[in-house]
């Protein structure tokens, strides 16, 4: 804020009625002394100041009406932000009658600290509007480190082997004694459970809701893979399979060293289905289930690799299509190729701001755009991403045809070339290292970008990301957030070392 | 034969650059031009092989006049005479050997040439260019790795690629410091002498003026103001000396004549 010229012009009120203006509209005083620009800010950092502390108030108290009740419940629920707000208000209402006095004196106060003062609250009320809040972030934690921990270390859920189950079942007949089923049948080799007796009455529940244990039939297996765990289920009159609760835990038992078991269980409680009609013959199994075959990719494994090709594919064909665009456009947008005529530099305006408007709507944007025109899927991501790139390659290109270095294309057409040697010795090889490495970068950009792009439909990895989120299935968003971060770094260095080649 | 008559150049912002310029060069003098910064020397030379329009005159080398000439006749004047630069116009990324080769792009056929490829007996010939300005070792390297002087030596080769009959050097020591000017201008007078071709330089320091010009000429604002012998300038008087560089010129052995080099 240089002043040099505006002090040898004289105030135009004295003193004391620049500070009496400036207390009545706050700058006035500084405006009426042609220090313009220090009297608008002024003026305009305590409007709007004032504005947003009547807004949050509002916010706060959303409840009250009426600003005085809003200020008291404001203050009862954050006394500090309210007071601190308050006293700055006045201090630089103070600071500014104070301001215009001595500049309608001729002293003006150079200092900046006032300004350091209204970036303070500025930044306070920024602080309330973005409703930050270092505490919840704390307390949460240990609620949010389970899903946290799955995310950064996910790599169990990375793989996977096929399971095989081996089965044997037992007929039981419950609350009646007549006829009960015979004992299966046993087969040399197969897996067999028998129960004794095969009848039995249920655990029940009395008026309060006590288990009434029912009785005890003992099991006893043989033909299962030995000192394996083994789990056993029930299955009622209808087919429905649970599984039964002794104490209070799952029922496991572990095979001994033939592959048999033996052990007592009571009848669990089931409340048996109006459908269920005549005899009840529920079931007991013995149930093994055993990994089987080599590790493998997982399912979300699979997916991601799948879904990150994608993502990679779709960064590179966006490249593709910005750059075909890109390069024909470019010689229209620059400068020294279109000063010639009226219309050239026309022109050379209307792709240059075209190029701005385009490159300032970022490609998330464009994308939910082009998902309404073509649909979800990768087809918009990479619309989307093209759109963007060709604005900003087009920018980057033309920038580089504008820094073109003249000397080389007078010596080459001094030497007798025509014009399209002179293009390829003297221009082509100047065009060469900003155009690879613009076009290497913005290839690192639209792979980062489809990443994300995904997020609002545009296919890709961000797609398969947000929705094992949604489903909460945190080992498998782990391991697309570690393919991302991996295949952006390898991206970033190869990127640069090839940038590196060509500068 | 060079001959220029009445030479003119108006720019399209009106700045009057020559104004009426007639001389005349001989097979195989060294000329050399001087005059202010701003005086119309660089305007002179790139009219000569039309890199700049001229707005009136004629231009007559060796009879044509270069000023009407077209298309492919003007190609074939131009690969006569060869130029070299005060900031050299080399092909910073490309290899020194292409910029050298370069020089021949107004003999090879023009597909082949833009594929990068020139018959073997320009290579050749190239390697020969080199040679003759000492920096044969240097020629796979990328042009901007070398040294100022080095980058002017590759410009000759590049001139002498063309084997013209004349060359135009622009202020050809301007960006080097004095000792490898004379090393840049005895590889002229090497040329010169021995190849009888002619040159058509500018120059800023009056000792360089003395030793090596065969003949001088001076502009001021635009106007022919001088013609002299290399005997004249060496007992030039210091008012002929303000006629040509104006009142602020002072006469240093080993400085500039000029009042402060180009850009
Ligand atoms: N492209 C151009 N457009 C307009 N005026 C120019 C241009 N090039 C040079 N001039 C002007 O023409 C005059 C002669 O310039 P120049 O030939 O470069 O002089 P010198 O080489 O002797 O320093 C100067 O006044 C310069 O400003
Ligand atoms: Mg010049």
């Amino acid at each position: 804020m240089s002043n040099t010229n505006t002090k040898k012009i004289k105030p135009l009120v004295p003193p004391v009625a620049a500070a009496v203006l400036s207390a009545i509209i706050p700058g006035l005083g500084q405006l009426l002394s042609f220090r313009i620009r220090r009297g608008l800010l002024l003026f305009f950092s305590l409007v709007s100041i004032m504005g947003l502390f009547i807004w949050r108030l509002a916010v706060i108290a959303h409840r009250e009406i009426g600003i005085a009740d809003r200020l008291a419940k404001s203050f009862s629920r954050e006394p500090f932000f309210i007071i601190f707000i308050c006293l700055a208000i006045f201090a630089l209402w103070l600071w500014i009658i104070y301001d215009a006095f001595k500049t309608a004196g001729g002293s003006a106060d150079k200092s900046l600290g006032i300004f350091v003062l209204i970036l303070v609250m500025f930044f306070s009320l920024g602080w309330q509007i973005s409703e930050i809040n270092v505490g919840k972030m704390i307390r949460e934690f240990p609620e949010a480190w389970p899903p946290l921990s799955r995310i950064l270390w996910p790599w169990e859920a990375a793989v996977t082997r096929d399971t095989s189950s081996v089965t044997a079942e037992a007929a039981i007949l419950v609350d009646d004694t007549k006829n009960p089923p015979p004992i299966p049948e046993y087969i040399e080799g197969e897996p067999y459970i028998k129960s004794t007796p095969t009848y039995g009455k249920m655990s029940t529940l009395d008026a309060d809701n006590n288990m009434i244990l029912g009785d005890t039939i003992h099991l006893e297996g043989s033909g299962f893979e030995p000192d394996t765990e083994t789990f056993i289920y029930w299955e009622d009159s209808v087919g429905n399979e649970f599984r039964p609760r002794q104490n209070g835990k799952y029922v496991t038992l572990t095979t001994d060293a033939s592959g048999g078991f033996s052990f007592d269980l009571v009848i669990p409680y089931r409340l048996t289905p109006p459908s269920a009609v005549g005899q009840q013959i529920h079931h007991v199994q013995a149930r093994q289930i055993s990994e089987v075959g080599p590790v493998k990719a997982s399912e979300p494994l699979r997916l991601t690799i799948v879904l990150m090709l994608e993502t990679i594919f779709m960064g590179m064909m966006a490249t593709f299509f910005g750059i075909i665009f890109a390069i024909p456009l470019s010689f229209l947008a620059a400068r020294n190729l279109m000063s010639g005529s009226w219309i050239t530099v026309t022109i050379y305006y209307i792709i240059r701001t075209i190029f701005n408007i385009t490159r300032s709507i970022e490609p998330m944007i464009w994308a939910l755009i082009a998902v309404v025109w073509v649909g979800l899927g990768p087809f918009a991501g990479i619309i989307a991403l093209t759109i963007h790139t060709i604005a900003a390659l087009g920018k980057l290109y033309s920038e580089s045809i504008e820094s073109i270095d003249p000397g080389p294309i007078e010596a080459i057409q001094a030497t007798g070339a025509n014009r399209l040697q002179t293009i390829m010795f003297a221009v082509v090889p100047q065009m060469i290292p900003p155009f690879v490495s613009f076009t290497i970068y913005r290839w690192d950009i639209n792979v980062r970008m489809s990443t994300v792009i995904g997020m609002v439909g545009g296919g890709g990895i961000g797609f398969l990301l947000v929705q094992y989120i949604r489903l909460l299935d945190y080992k498998s968003a782990g391991i697309a957030v570690w393919f991302i971060a991996i295949t952006v770094a390898i991206l970033d260095y190869v990127s640069s070392k090839i940038r590196e080649r060509f500068v | 034969m060079l001959e220029i008559r009445n030479l003119t150049k108006i720019y399209d912002d009106g700045t009057e650059a020559l104004k009426n310029v007639s001389f005349k060069v001989e097979d195989g003098e060294f000329l050399v031009i001087i005059g202010l910064s701003g005086s119309g020397k660089s305007t002179l030379l790139r009219c000569i092989n039309r890199l700049i329009e001229p707005t009136d005159g004629e231009i007559l080398w060796n009879g044509k006049d270069v000023a009407k000439a077209d298309g492919r006749d003007l190609r074939e004047i131009r690969r006569q005479i060869g130029m070299i630069f005060q900031h050299f116009n080399l092909v910073k990324r490309s290899s020194v050997l292409t910029n050298v080769l370069s020089g021949r792009l107004g003999y090879v056929s023009p597909w082949s040439s833009i594929l990068h490829h020139f018959p073997s007996e320009d290579r050749k010939r190239a390697y020969e260019a080199l040679e003759m300005v000492g920096i044969t070792d240097q020629a796979e390297k990328r042009a901007d790795e070398l040294s100022g002087g080095q980058q002017q030596r590759v410009g000759i080769a590049r001139a002498l690629m063309q084997e013209p009959s004349m060359i135009l050097a622009d202020e050809p020591v301007a960006s080097l410091d004095p000792v490898l000017a004379h090393s840049i201008l005895g590889y002229l007078e090497d040329i010169n002498k021995q190849r009888n071709i002619t040159i058509m330089c500018s120059l800023h320091y009056l000792d360089l003026v003395q030793q090596y010009s065969s003949r001088v000429i001076g502009l001021r604002g635009g106007n022919l103001v001088y013609e002299g012998s290399n005997a004249d300038i060496r007992k030039m008087t210091d008012n002929q000396f303000k006629e040509i560089y104006g009142e602020e010129a002072v006469r240093v052995n080993a400085g500039s004549i000029s009042g402060g080099a180009d850009e």
